[in-house]
């Protein structure tokens, strides 16, 4: 909320300069986001009197004015045609500034002297509405004499500090002046000065006789009071109101809406006037609107009307949407009559639903919706006719409406100073707790160390002694906290099995290369689209976001892999040359209505470059697996999205825990990769499952390792995997280790044949073993991958 | 006999003068000592000598011995010394090649904080607690104060799955579960991602991450909720940093505060990272709300207990000066490559 200074200042005495009034705010609560100044934007800019004119020799448009700028008088050339003698305009004298960075400098025009500019209001960018005629081209003629060299900031009632207040959702009773004076007086020790309210009411007439009001429904319109006006005389308002407005950032209309902005900023309610000539019968019903009732609201909209919601209406029409925006048809114009001032209280979990549903935010919606006190109502609606009175704008009949059938009963809150205080940590005395509260206009009394307050209306947060406290802590200041340590039991504390399970893998895949990316958890359904599941595959069928901000972050992803592809298609199209990329996220599978979705902890790595090939990302996978003792099968076979030839299941025991392959070229184009790219997914629960815990030592060999190497040829379709596993089983507990040390493929082999030598070890744990003990060993195993493969000794 | 001692023990002097290499040195060494060496030649000749001139002669050949063994060893000392620091020379290799390893990769460096905020705070006792991403609006809202409609629910503005379910705006529903489940004392931080519906921009993403603690147990002060954040204060930013405490509202706590701690780069002496302020807001916290204990089953007479939440991607914006949110999402490795 935006609040001049000089507003302020009518009802709290302010001394400090406007920095330090609001760093004073700013720790006790009250957040302020910026201090500007209005008319800023230029200076040196002055009333002056046009003396006398002539015409100047060399131009035809041009003419010469001795202009009385109060010091001086000064010679001035112009072109604007609206120029006359005796007029009162904005000089800018040599060396001032104008908005947009214009410097004015004395000069010649066209031969002549000329030491200062006569300016337009859009030259000073002066706001519509807060002068009249201030938007029109040509020079900006003063209405009213003033003495020539007045700064033209008081003429417009600019050169004000403008505080920009950000109000807590829980002080609704600060989005207004005299909220903010209240609390600037607290804060500061002053005191708050609230004007009285009279109202000059006009003889002889009745409310009556104009107006009647129904309210139909108590429970949405807790309040609702109402005040004619007649003989309205509608014209600008004051200056002074003005610029209050100006500062605030409304915009001046006409006096009458003036006064019902003015009462809002000030109260914190919320008004609307009506024009009584176009209100049916001048009979204002409060009621909830017919199923597909219509209404055009100000803004020229259209909106289609349901049940839940409550509006403003005539003996036949809705008129406006109560509290929220007012109809078309009553709008307040310049041959306005009589007007129907309107100040209510509406139920702000409704407003706030009829608001957002029909997609309509106002200034008075957003206050109804924080919460407007029904018991300071009245106080407002007097507070608009008494400014009637001052701007003698029309007559105030009387007579009030005034609908309040459920008064709030008066709240009182009762706290101990001890509890106070041991929850604040500071022994503030309770006289000073009193004094705080009371300065909050909460009255409060202390007995016995127990505080008795009684709540305003105003304050609707206050509920309890914890409430009180932050009362007290924060005006006595926050500063006094004291910084102590935890007490009580000490806790083991400790990062949690997840954490732990995160920790290792991402700490194996950084260390073999891998960077640790993060993406959305919400992906297009075109994304999942893309990936070609089968049908019916429950991928294609995500938990959904009811209110996405886009359909791009529209589902819950069901799978890793797309989110990597588009890391990876970014960073190659970027022309990154090479990169090993992973990411750790649930994966949501939905659940039946009503229950969550099941999160599934999940490994995607990605992986490409020139030199990277399946097997790069293979060793990776099992480098990292075997950080957790888990050595899986990997066999032939996958997802579609994987190059058919070039994918593997990696299991433990039947139990499948991942799978990695080159990605599908049909599939990487989709996501604009166009060269190979590796995938693999691993599902972290089932390693955390699988992990094996480091076991007692295995006692080192005394005897000799005997090694021996062994070249198969077998047909190019036998795997090297199962191959391996032949012969481990085929060797014995002697066989050590074996390692693959080359595979051949030539044409003496034969087609279709490749030759796979291996690096056989041999060990027993008891002795030195013999050639004999090596050579049936051999043999077994040699028989064994003949029975098997069809495998022949390479000679 | 004895003149032809001295004459190969003058010989042998001369010839190691000039060796230059171990291999000659040995060559030297055999036809001296070896099998068929001189001295071992004149050795066998002893036989054919008087028996008493033996002894002397016995002697003298043992003396000529040892002191030709240790020349040469000398000798071969100074040649094997020569020869290494000859051998070290040629092996100098060009250490500007790059390696041949592979180079390490890193964590995402919201990653790299959070991990220095487990650190500290299980370092003072708290355990590590995660909770569904996916949440009931009851543990998100209700049970933290939030009742449906209440204005407060704006500032987190929503995206919902079901009517009851939504994706947490916070990590604080985690805390409620906690709560609901466990006797105090607890002490417990709740690292995680959350979700509000902003759009993304320079400063906003609608899926960010958050760390918040929680303290519940008999006699928990707001001073021990300011002794506990500068302690976290001081590890993460170092001495002589500490907190500010401002008054703000969340409507899980009461009072509430939003932290402020003293700004690294100026050490609070004001500057363009601080706006001049000399205080960077980094953290909001509070005591619990009674309601909320309430709520939870936790009896509020008993006890009382402090919580504080702050955003990573803010902490790490600040740490490493990212010039825009989107950084963090975009998984450039260029970007990436940055926090090895």
């Amino acid at each position: 909320m935006n609040v001049p200074m000089k507003w302020l200042k009518e009802y709290v005495d302010i001394k400090l300069d406007s920095k330090e009034y609001a760093s004073r705010m700013v720790m006790t609560g009250t957040g302020v986001e910026s201090i500007e100044q209005t008319g800023s934007g230029f200076d040196h800019v002055v009333v002056g009197k046009v003396e006398s004119i002539v015409k100047h020799p060399d131009s035809d448009h041009l003419v010469i004015c001795q202009v009385n700028v109060g010091s001086e008088v000064i010679q001035i050339v112009t072109g604007a045609p609206n120029v006359f003698e005796g007029a009162y305009v904005p000089v800018a004298l040599d060396g001032a500034h104008l908005p947009g960075g214009v410097k004015i400098k004395k000069g010649k025009l066209r031969g002549v002297v000329s030491n200062g500019m006569m300016c337009s209001g859009p030259e000073l960018e002066i706001p519509e509405g807060l002068y009249p005629h201030c938007g029109d081209e040509g020079l900006l003629i003063f209405q009213e004499p003033h003495e020539p060299g007045t700064d033209v900031k008081e003429v417009f009632g600019l050169g004000d500090d403008v505080i920009e207040f950000e109000i807590l959702a829980n002080r609704p009773d600060c989005l207004s002046v005299w909220g903010l004076s209240r609390e600037s007086a607290a804060v500061l020790g002053e005191h708050f000065v609230k004007p009285e309210i009279s109202v000059r009411e006009c003889e002889g007439d009745s409310f009556e006789n104009y107006a009647s009001v129904e309210v139909r429904d108590d429970e949405l319109c807790p309040r609702y009071c109402a005040r004619v006006i007649k003989n309205v005389k509608i014209g600008p308002s004051p200056l002074w109101m003005r610029a209050y407005l100006y500062g605030a950032g409304v915009r001046p209309i006409n006096n009458i809406v003036d006064i019902t902005n003015f009462v809002m900023l000030e109260t914190g309610h919320p008004m609307h006037a009506f024009d009584l000539s176009k209100v049916k019968d001048g009979k204002i019903v409060v009621r909830r609107a017919h199923p597909g009732e219509e209404l055009v609201t100000l803004d020229g909209k259209k909106h289609v009307l349901s049940e839940d919601m409550l509006v403003i209406a005539d003996a036949q029409n809705a008129t406006g949407l109560a509290g929220i925006m007012g109809g078309e048809e009553s709008e307040i114009v310049s041959d306005t009559h009589a007007v129907l001032f309107e100040c209510a209280a509406f139920q702000r979990a409704n407003n706030r639903v009829t608001a957002r549903s029909l997609g309509i935010r106002t200034e008075a919606s957003s206050r109804y919706e924080k919460g407007v006190c029904p018991e300071t109502v009245m106080e407002a609606i007097e507070r608009a006719c008494q400014l009637v009175n001052e701007l003698e704008c029309g007559e105030v009949v009387p007579g009030v409406f005034d609908h309040y059938p459920n008064p709030q009963p008066e709240r009182v809150v009762k706290a101990q100073v001890s509890r106070i205080q041991n929850r604040i940590s500071v022994p503030v005395p309770g006289e000073t707790m009193a004094d705080i509260l009371d300065s909050l206009e909460i009255q409060t009394e202390l007995q016995d160390n127990e505080l008795t307050c009684r709540i305003p209306a105003f304050r609707e947060d206050i509920e309890t002694d914890a409430d009180l406290s932050e009362e007290v802590l924060r005006l006595y200041g926050y500063e006094h906290i004291p910084s102590t340590m935890l007490k009580g039991e000490t806790q083991a504390g400790g990062r949690s099995e997840r954490q732990r399970l995160l920790d290792k893998v991402k700490n194996a895949l950084v260390g073999m290369g891998g960077y640790e990316a993060m993406n959305f958890s919400f992906v297009s359904p075109k994304w999942l689209a893309a990936m070609g599941f089968e049908q019916g595959d429950e991928r294609l069928d995500p938990v959904v976001v009811r209110n996405p901000l886009g359909e791009d972050t529209s589902v819950m992803r069901t799978s890793l892999a797309p989110s990597m592809l588009n890391t990876l298609s970014l960073n190659i199209n970027r022309g990154n040359p090479e990169g090993m990329l992973f990411e750790t996220a649930p994966i949501f599978h939905k659940s039946q209505a009503g229950q969550l979705p099941q999160e599934e902890l999940t490994l995607c790595v990605g992986l490409y470059g020139d030199k990277k090939d399946f097997y790069d990302l293979k060793d990776i996978v099992t480098c990292m697996l075997a950080q957790f003792g888990i050595s899986p099968t990997v066999s032939a076979g996958g997802e579609g999205y994987y190059h058919p030839g070039r994918k593997a299941v990696l299991s433990v025991d039947g139990t499948e825990i991942g799978q990695l392959g080159e990605v599908h070229p049909d599939i990487a184009a989709k996501f604009d990769i166009e060269r190979r790219v590796y995938l693999a997914e691993i599902k972290l629960e089932a390693v955390k499952a699988l992990e094996q815990p480091i076991g007692a030592v295995k006692v080192l060999p005394k005897f000799p390792a005997v090694t021996r190497d062994l070249a198969l040829v077998v047909d190019e379709a036998v795997g090297v995997g199962p191959l391996m596993e032949t012969i481990r089983s085929a060797a014995g507990k002697t066989l050590e280790t074996i390692s693959l040390f080359d595979v051949y493929r030539g044409l003496q082999l034969g087609q279709d044949k490749k030759s796979v030598a291996f690096a056989l070890s041999f060990r027993a744990a008891d002795r030195t073993l013999t050639d004999a003990d090596i050579n049936h060993a051999m043999e077994r195993i040699l028989s064994a991958c003949e029975g098997e493969y069809k495998a022949e000794i390479r000679k | 006999m004895q003149e032809q001692l001295k004459a190969i023990m003058a010989r042998v002097t001369e010839e190691l003068k000039n060796i230059q290499d171990t291999g000659a040195l040995e060559q030297l060494r055999v036809s001296v000592m070896g099998k068929k060496g001189e001295l071992t030649q004149i050795l066998r000749g002893m036989g054919s000598l008087p028996a008493e001139e033996r002894p002397a002669m016995g002697q003298l050949v043992n003396q000529t011995r040892a002191a030709l063994e240790q020349a040469m060893e000398e000798r071969l000392q100074v040649l094997s010394e020569m020869e290494k620091q000859k051998r070290l020379e040629q092996e100098k290799i060009d250490v500007t090649l790059p390696g041949k390893t592979r180079s390490a990769g890193s964590l995402h460096p919201m990653n790299v904080v959070l991990s220095d905020l487990l650190d500290i705070f299980t370092g003072m006792g708290f355990e590590v607690v995660e909770g569904p991403e996916v949440e009931f609006d009851h543990y998100n809202f209700e049970l933290l104060n939030l009742p449906k409609n209440h204005p407060a629910r704006d500032a987190q503005d929503t995206f919902y799955i079901e009517d009851n379910i939504v994706l947490r705006t916070h990590t604080s529903p985690v805390q409620a579960r906690i709560m609901t489940t466990r006797k105090p004392p607890i002490r417990i931080v709740c690292p995680g991602r959350v979700y509000r519906a902003d759009e993304v921009d320079a400063t906003h993403s609608p899926v960010f991450h958050q760390m918040e603690g929680l303290v519940i147990d008999e006699n928990v002060s707001i001073g021990d909720l300011k002794g506990t954040l500068d302690t976290f204060a001081r590890k993460l930013y170092g001495e002589g940093v500490t907190t500010r405490f401002r008054p703000s509202f969340f409507p899980f706590t009461e009072p509430s505060a939003e932290v402020d701690v003293t700004c690294a780069a100026c050490k609070g002496k004001g500057c363009r990272m601080c706006k001049g302020t000399g205080w960077i807001e980094v953290l909001g916290a509070g005591m619990v709300n009674p309601k909320v204990l309430e709520m939870c089953g936790i009896d509020p007479t008993k006890y009382s207990g402090f919580a504080f939440g702050m955003g990573i991607e803010r902490l790490t914006i600040l740490k490493y000066n990212v010039p825009d949110m989107r950084y963090l999402y975009e998984n450039d490795l260029r970007f990436l490559s940055q926090f090895r």
